[in-house]
């Protein structure tokens, strides 16, 4: 079918059936001439006539495939197609789950307006004021770039008219595609219009979700262009860095986040003094739990177990937080990065590791190498 | 026999697998796919025997037989259909559907022609052309 959708084939449709052309060998001749010749080309199916074999222009045609059939279990029968079809369409009306992320999510509205904030240094010279979301936007909005086409995207996204069209027919219980006019047509005609009528599908199978973003960008239509671009563009790329402070999207988790505080280098010193230069690093807290702070590179320290990656900090008598609030978010930020920095003690050599070797040494992680 | 063992082996006889046999249609239809005959191949098919009358075949050296795989069954388009059916009404003799190449059904006619009781081994071992050349030799010795 696949094939026959993306050549220049000539086909025929009538009555929502597809006929291919007929081919032959001798049994089928006769088999044709016989059909022909009796009338049972044309059979009664239901309500409407339809034929088995038509011909048009001194070609045979059979009927094959149900064009509603074909529409109605594309899905089942074109997974990645179907897919990919459906993405091009929600995407086209902003429908996606991480333009809804932005727009109805509690998780990045909370890092970007209430965590965030205290991280960045939002105010020059001795000024302390704490801004509100239009000013951390145009904040954001100065401190990265955002490509053109999100502007462009901005606009679209605010022009309501075709959502509040399709809306309309939905609730009006308007037919959502209109059948191909019977006649003949390339393979290629055919898929154009059989993609028309999955993105309609598509949008009536989103009705609750359009009527909701139909709300909630009449709430954003007095917004800043600009604002619109800036949202567009983290619900786009799921990640933002400013000041040494930032978020990135979790793959393979719908609307997670992981917030993080980089870390520049630090010395720590041992039990004789000795300084070691530890490198920088990001230290991180999930939006999705545990809520415990971690070292997002590959990384060794005193309190971390081995020397690998997303590690969690050991830090004694802390207790992690149920629920990810902003509160919770940077009170774990804060205790990650100090215990990293301040926590070791030289004397009582606390933590998994020592940083000196002691008397009975196990080599396990060896921190040589940071000794300056 | 009795008739126990005569149902027995009219069964076993019937499930046993039976090869499927050569047909001209599969066979012709194929080499009209495989070479993208047309219909001006009809034409040369009526002309075949003025080109082949004079000394433009000669001896030179055996020609091999081309291999060929044709489909079990061929399903063909109007066009290919016509022509397959055309050239099978134009040759209509037993040797066309040992033909392999589109050379071998133009020598098809001639080679009934001369000698209509070739067996299938030859015809399927040996390429219509050195078999025509062969039976007109034979024919010329005859004469002589």
């Amino acid at each position: 079918m696949r094939q026959l959708l993306n050549s220049d084939l000539e086909l025929f449709v009538e009555s929502d059936f597809i006929y291919l052309p007929l081919l032959f060998d001798p049994e089928i001749e006769k088999e044709t001439q016989a059909l022909l010749q009796s009338g049972r080309a044309v059979e009664n199916s239901g309500e409407t006539e339809s034929k088995i074999i038509v011909k048009i222009k001194d070609i045979h045609f059979i009927k094959t495939l149900s064009l509603h059939s074909l529409l109605k279990n594309y899905e089942e029968i074109n997974a990645y197609s179907y897919k990919h079809l459906r993405n091009a369409c929600l995407q086209k009306y902003h429908l996606t789950r991480e333009v809804d992320s932005i727009f109805f999510g509690e998780t990045l509205n909370t890092i970007l307006f209430q965590v965030m904030p205290y991280f960045v240094r939002k105010n020059r010279g001795l000024q302390r004021k704490n801004l509100s979301d239009e000013e951390i936007l145009d904040f954001v909005g100065e401190k990265i770039h955002i490509p053109g086409r999100y502007y462009k995207e901005a606009e679209t996204f605010g022009d309501l008219q075709p959502l509040q069209a399709i809306l309309k027919g939905l609730e009006d219980e308007k037919p959502i595609y209109k059948p191909p006019v019977n006649g003949l047509f390339t393979g290629r005609k055919l898929r154009e219009w059989l993609h028309e009528a999955v993105h309609a599908n598509v949008l009536a199978s989103e009705q609750k979700r359009i009527a909701e973003t139909l709300k909630v960008r009449e709430q954003f239509s007095q917004a800043k262009p600009k604002h619109i671009a800036i949202l567009l563009y983290l619900a786009d790329t799921g990640s933002l860095e400013i000041d040494g402070f930032g978020f990135t999207r979790k793959n393979g988790y719908k609307g997670e986040y992981f917030v993080y505080k980089r870390v520049g280098e630090f010395v720590l010193k041992d039990y004789y003094a000795r300084s070691y230069l530890f490198p920088a690093c990001r230290v991180a807290v999930s939006t999705y739990t545990p809520f415990r702070p971690f070292v997002m590179e590959k990384y060794k320290h005193p309190f971390l177990l081995r020397h690998k990656s997303g590690q969690e900090i050991c830090m004694q008598h802390f207790a992690p937080p149920n629920e990810f609030t902003a509160e919770n978010a940077i009170r774990i930020l804060e205790e990650g990065l100090t215990a990293l920095r301040y926590g070791y003690n030289a004397r009582r050599r606390n933590g998994y590791h020592s940083l000196d070797r002691t008397w009975v040494y196990i080599p396990t992680i060896d921190f040589e190498d940071y000794r300056i | 026999m009795n008739l126990l063992h005569h149902i027995k082996h009219t069964r076993a006889k019937q499930k046993r697998k039976q090869p499927i046999k050569r047909d001209v249609f599969n066979q012709i239809c194929s080499l009209v796919k495989q070479y993208d005959l047309k219909e001006s191949f009809l034409s040369v098919l009526d002309n075949v025997e003025d080109d082949l009358s004079g000394e433009n075949l000669k001896f030179n050296r055996v020609k091999l037989k081309a291999p060929m795989e044709s489909s079990l069954f061929s399903l063909a388009t109007k066009d290919e259909y016509s022509l397959t059916m055309s050239i099978i009404d134009k040759v209509n003799n037993s040797y066309l559907k040992f033909a392999h190449s589109p050379e071998e059904i133009l020598l098809c006619g001639p080679l009934y022609r001369l000698n209509p009781t070739l067996g299938p081994e030859k015809l399927m071992r040996y390429h219509f052309e050195t078999l025509f050349l062969h039976e007109r030799a034979k024919a010329n010795h005859m004469k002589t």
